[in-house]
């Protein structure tokens, strides 16, 4: 059967190109592969979930709770699709593994990024790929808040009305743009079956043909070799190839991992649908979006309300601190590639001590994201008694802008330390190789 | 050696194709344009989206009560929300739940309690008063701050307003106060007798509101 395959697919080329690309032997390499199996359980659940959900936010009789013939309990479509699929044997079980997977993709994805950036990864020739991986991680970030305004409950209604008035936001062009994305005036008779479009098709095509572009570039470029592969020869390619050797490590890991999220998500639940109720006009308290856009709510927490016109266009404190700020953001770290000027090809995975500068910033731009995130809490912080209506904004500010200098000082201190204890140690055996000889 | 390059008089197989491709490109764009255009659809101003106007009674919006009407003697210094009900062009009486814009918060103070900026001739005996309940920065249902009585605290980024002053500003982002309504009493009901007195949510600009009112004026004669 091999030789019928090859001669009509030529699987040996295949073979040659692609199955016998090697991939460096590092524990640390595992983070993109989590993201990508994350990405695979996500699609497989979310078919599960898709073909029991009903996207449609017209109102239908409760089936648990319907009420009288007078006065019938009328709920959302979508909403009591959801209840459906928790009533289902193991349906709220398949939720939960979906957001946990969302959850740990976005996670997975984050720290792969770490990695590439500490150790010099993104350089040339990777640039384009790291460019690719922001639009992964933003788009990823779209699909998620999408996907949890799909329930339709109360917490998905109150969020969709902060998006839509983030779109809103925009100066000029702004009404129209939200009312094109979310099917008109909030909330939209069409707007459930419109998220529905984006999150099932839309998002997810994009995300999958980023992620086959990121995979594909990834295979022609090889990965950055561990510093172990220069001491062990130096300019070749090192590594288990991926077929025989490397596959069966990520199908281990692939199952361990899907099983471990999967014994999590027995124990712990999420987003209580029940609890929080059909669309309604009772504020939730705690409100708060999931942890990787909690920095951008934030954001808008801490700056201050204000509105200047421009040109006929209002530019208010919503745009600054939901896009403009974001987008200063996000741009700076799709800068990243261009602030190195080497060159020459980066082969070999740097060890981050020798780049402190590097280092120091990338700790302090995770610093300044915690702290931004913090004030996401300022409502809870508020109403605890720690801060004040009056006080609450400066003391935020100043964590904001304070703690990632300190941040940064402190990781250039210790990198001093650390490279001091190192040459220490270097001149030391030099010393005694001298006495051997 | 020659002294003249070969001109060609015919355009270039290279700067045809290029422009071709060009062409068809930006009509491609624009086809795409336009059919981007229906992703926003029209919007119609029913009576169910039509903004709390002269003559709307106010109804619970939720709990037992929801939908039935607000008596004056059930309101305390507890947020109450409601939703107003009117007629629609056949005469039906429609309650106006179809924009989120249109919930309302009502409260009863203490007589003395309720002070300027509140406009007070537009509350019944300084003492009943209703607000719009979105609000001012990103449109989220503010409730009752539960540490001061008569203020009110927006659980997505802290806004604080102060109900007893015409719902301004205390703290956080919001840009404007809530939008006061003015009521009146009839029997125990309690009855609209004109728009919001500022912008509610969704407006940037005070003559944005006042041109959608002159609008809402006319569909709705």
């Amino acid at each position: 059967m091999n030789q019928w395959l090859d001669e009509r697919l030529h699987i040996s080329r295949l073979n040659d190109k692609f199955l016998r690309k090697a991939f460096p032997v590092h524990h640390s390499f595992f983070l993109g592969e989590i993201t990508l199996f994350s990405l695979i359980v996500l699609i497989i659940t979310g078919i599960l979930l898709a073909l029991a959900y009903e996207p449609s936010n017209s109102l239908v009789v409760n089936s648990f709770d319907p009420g009288t013939p007078d006065k019938q309990n009328l709920i959302p479509a979508a909403y009591h699709s959801a209840l459906k699929i928790n009533a289902m044997p193991f349906g709220d079980m398949l939720r939960r593994v979906h957001h946990w997977m969302a959850n740990i993709m976005v996670a997975a994805a984050v720290v792969h990024m770490m990695r590439i950036y500490f150790t010099g990864a993104f350089k040339k020739p990777r640039e384009i790929n790291w460019w690719i991986g922001m639009l992964l991680l933003i788009f990823a970030a779209l699909t998620a808040v999408t996907g949890y305004i799909l329930p339709y409950d109360n917490y998905a209604f109150q969020t969709v009305g902060v998006v839509y008035a983030i779109v809103k936001s925009v100066p000029w062009v702004g009404d129209w743009l939200a009312q094109a994305a979310f099917a008109g005036q909030f909330p939209g008779a069409g707007i459930i079956p419109r998220i529905y479009g984006y999150h099932i098709m839309l998002l997810p095509g994009i995300l999958l043909a980023l992620t086959g572009a990121h995979m594909l570039i990834m295979i022609k470029q090889k990965h950055t070799q561990p510093q172990y592969a220069k001491r062990l020869a130096y300019k070749k390619i090192v590594g288990v190839p991926l077929m025989t050797q490397q596959t069966p490590i990520m199908l281990i890991l692939a199952l361990l991992f899907t099983g471990l999220v999967m014994l999590f998500a027995a124990y712990i639940p999420v987003h209580p649908i029940e609890v929080f109720g059909p669309p309604s006009s009772t504020p939730i308290p705690n409100i708060k979006p999931d942890w990787y856009l909690l920095w951008v709510f934030g954001a808008l927490a801490i700056i201050p309300g204000f509105e200047l016109e421009l040109l006929g266009g209002s530019i208010n404190a919503e745009f600054i601190g939901a896009m403009v700020f974001p987008g200063i953001v996000i741009g700076l770290m799709f800068a990243v590639p261009m602030l190195d000027r080497a060159k020459d090809n980066q082969y070999y995975a740097e060890n981050p001590t020798n780049h402190p500068v590097r280092l120091a910033a990338g700790t302090a731009f995770m610093a300044f994201m915690l702290m931004l995130s913090l004030a996401g809490y300022k409502p809870d912080l508020i109403q605890a008694g720690l801060l004040t209506t009056a006080n609450s904004n400066a003391i935020l500010w100043i964590l904001v802008i304070v703690v990632p200098v300190v941040i940064y000082f402190v990781t250039i201190g210790i990198v001093r330390m650390i490279r001091a204890l190192r040459e220490a140690d270097e001149r030391d055996s030099l010393a005694h190789a001298h006495a051997d000889d | 050696m020659t002294r003249y390059k070969k001109q060609d008089p015919e355009i270039t197989r290279r700067k045809f194709i290029n422009a071709a491709m060009g062409t068809s490109a930006g009509v491609g764009v624009l086809s795409l344009v336009s059919a981007l255009g229906s992703a926003k659809p029209v919007f119609r101003l029913t009576a169910d989206v039509a903004p709390p106007m002269k003559g709307d009674v106010l109804v619970h919006a939720e709990g037992p009560n929801q939908g039935q009407v607000v008596k004056a003697s059930e309101l305390s210094d507890k947020l109450v929300r409601a939703y107003p009900k009117g007629r629609d062009s056949k005469g039906t009486e429609v309650i106006r739940d179809k924009d989120p814009t249109n919930i309302l918060a009502v409260y009863k103070f203490a007589p003395g309690t309720l002070k300027e900026p509140t406009k007070l001739d537009a509350t019944i005996d300084a003492q009943i008063v209703a607000y719009g309940d979105r609000c001012t920065h990103a449109g989220c249902n503010v409730g009752d701050d539960p540490k001061t009585s008569g203020h009110m605290f927006c659980p997505c980024h802290s806004g604080q307003y102060d109900a007893t002053q015409g719902c301004r500003v205390l703290g956080g982002p919001p840009p404007a106060p809530l939008p006061q309504l003015p009521i009146k009493q009839e029997g125990d009901q309690l009855v609209v007798t004109g728009f919001f007195l500022s912008r509610p949510y969704g407006f940037n600009k005070e003559e944005d509101w006042e041109e959608y009112i002159k609008k809402v004026e006319e569909a709705m004669a």
